[in-house]
């Protein structure tokens, strides 16, 4: 983990409002794994003011990159990023995923674009022999995590909730058969997706081990201003410390408020 | 050319407080001064403030305890923290090692609280100062805080001070009536400096859901949106008290800091900036002589309160 300047080789647009950053990150990229993230400063001044946690989506050699969605202030500047342009980073953070190097059958749970760390460590999976099924949710079809960006071994499962693509309904849906097959299962997406997820698992399969990557907001990712703890069995804990990546039995739920207009 | 950079804290105290330089980090950004040590060289800031700590452990409020707001960032952790006990037994004993002091910011209930506190500080290797939480927003039932009339300052004060011989610092909350009145009362009452100011009381609602964003609904901005608020009650206190004010408000650069000093600050915390930029206080430190030398002064002394109408230019 340092401070260090990462360079922009490359930016594409994968999907709607969401880009692949490349950055060449020298030595960085060697000890970055899925499920830890970086800490960039998305400006130089007020515009936003803090860094934001960006989930690393693959590594290569000396390249990390990172999959953006534009969903704010911060995320809106990165996804303008171009070639050459140097970042302000921190990290490698967090505790990632730790892949099971027993397991032969690996499922993983993808929701919107918390699919990024669930890519790098699918090929990782495949890499070492494991029979890899992708299951990913979003609201539409264009949302959709292109299949053409996933190594060919992978199974790959997809639902939306008007139906455009795959399975219409929750990503959720399609886990539960899955479950008994596989002997790990990885996911990351919206809490509300990870939390029906914790009910299906405890419902289907109360002792198979589900690592989740939670997102919570953060200010300093260092473990210092504890911004971005969250309710666990083992007591508060940090996201950007002892997470991102938990035990899914170990996450205490907490209900989120639903949108204006959709009797919530 | 050499610039002096020292500043002395709490000249009257049992246990004088010197600093290389006059930049430390604030309570709450800057943990038990661990954390960042793997970053950065923590051993150059002038003084590190702890996070706040209660009698007892807490386990803070729940989620979202954060979020961003312009220029700044509203934050409710509701002062989590390891409790004192463990502090001094776990916390201490580290820094003892370090060049850098530790001042240990404390946050009671009560009077008797602070004392109590106090009193198990007192003589505790490692521990080089106190900074007396009276003005924490998160943690007092309707928003109200302790610290909000002179007379509970002063109350809280005097029975710190009668408990140790170390530097207090009394931080003082912008959200009084009359915060010259409450840094008075905290001079008479035997601090040894005051440090200003503590965050304003905010809050940020989502238009998606229709609620408030934390789940405490308020927490305590902080960042660059409240230094003009900070720079102002500096200019103010600083002109009603003869002990050192340590200014603190959204300092994030050099130029920052000379606003504060010039102001009439003798010490700064930089706060929410190390979040953004850890290295802000040390790049603040490196910055600081050609900053006094620019304006023709061989010390931060010479420039402190220069603002204020009348002093010698």
């Amino acid at each position: 983990m340092k401070l260090f300047t990462a360079f922009v080789l490359d930016n594409e647009e994968i999907m709607r409002a969401t880009n692949v950053l490349t950055l060449r990150a020298g030595q960085v990229a060697r000890s970055a794994s899925p499920g830890q993230f970086l800490h960039i400063r998305c400006d130089d001044g007020c515009a936003p003011f803090l860094r934001r946690p960006m989930s690393v989506y693959r590594t290569e050699r000396d390249t990390i990159q990172l999959m953006i969605r534009d969903v704010g202030a911060g995320s809106a500047r990165l996804v303008r990023a171009r070639s050459g342009d140097p970042l302000d980073c921190l990290g490698p953070l967090g505790r990632g995923f730790h892949l099971d190097s027993h397991a032969r059958n690996v499922l993983m749970v993808g929701g919107g674009y918390g699919v990024a760390p669930l890519v790098g460590l699918a090929e990782r999976a495949v890499h070492q022999g494991m029979s890899v099924t992708l299951a990913v949710g979003a609201a539409s079809a264009e949302l959709i995590f292109p299949p053409s960006l996933l190594p060919e071994e992978v199974e790959y499962l997809v639902a939306t909730d008007d139906g455009s693509a795959g399975h219409r309904g929750y990503v959720t849906d399609l886990v539960g058969e899955r479950l008994a097959w596989a002997d790990a299962v990885y996911a990351c997406g919206p809490l509300p997706m990870m939390a029906a997820l914790a009910r299906v698992v405890r419902d289907a399969a109360p002792r198979k081990r589900v690592q989740v990557a939670m997102e919570e907001r953060m200010g300093c990712a260092m473990g210092v201003c504890l911004g971005c703890v969250i309710e666990t069995t083992r007591g508060p804990l940090r996201v950007c410390t002892e997470g991102p990546v938990f035990d899914i039995r170990q996450i205490v739920w907490r209900d989120e408020p639903a949108a204006l207009g959709t009797g919530g | 050319m050499y610039v002096d950079l020292q500043v002395e804290i709490g000249v009257n105290a049992k246990v004088p407080l010197t600093l290389r330089n006059p930049v430390m980090v604030a309570s709450g950004t800057f943990g038990y001064g661990t954390e960042y040590a793997r970053l950065i060289d923590i051993q150059r800031l002038g003084a590190i403030v702890c996070k706040g700590i209660t009698v007892r452990p807490r386990r803070g409020n729940r989620g979202p305890r954060i979020v961003e707001t312009p220029g700044g960032m509203l934050n409710a952790i509701g002062l989590q923290n390891v409790g004192i006990r463990r502090l001094v037994d776990e916390k201490a004993p580290l820094w003892v090692q370090w060049d850098v002091p530790v001042i240990v910011n404390i946050a009671g209930d009560t009077v008797d609280e602070f004392a109590s506190m106090a009193g198990q500080l007192d003589g505790v290797p490692g521990v080089a100062g106190i900074e007396l939480n009276i003005s924490c927003p998160n943690v007092w039932e309707g928003g109200r805080v302790i610290g909000e009339d002179a007379a509970t300052t002063a109350a809280i004060t005097e029975a710190v001070r009668a408990r140790t011989g170390l530097p207090v610092l009394v931080k003082l909350s912008p959200e009084v009536a009359d915060i010259c009145g409450v840094a008075r009362a905290a001079e008479e009452a035997g601090a040894d400096a005051v440090s200003l100011i503590n965050t304003l009381v905010g809050m940020k609602i989502d238009t998606r859901t229709g609620r408030p964003v934390l789940a405490n609904v308020t927490g305590g901005l902080s960042g660059p949106a409240i230094r003009p608020v900070a720079v102002w009650l500096v200019y103010a206190v600083s002109q009603v008290v003869g002990i050192p004010v340590v200014g603190m408000g959204g300092i994030a650069s050099i130029e920052d800091v000379l606003e504060f000093i010039l102001a009439g600050a003798t010490a700064v915390q930089v706060g929410t900036a190390t979040f953004a930029e850890p290295r802000t206080a040390l790049d603040i430190i490196d910055q600081l002589p050609d900053a006094v030398c620019a304006r023709g002064r061989a010390s931060v002394h010479e420039l402190r309160g220069l603002a204020h109408s009348g002093r010698d230019r």
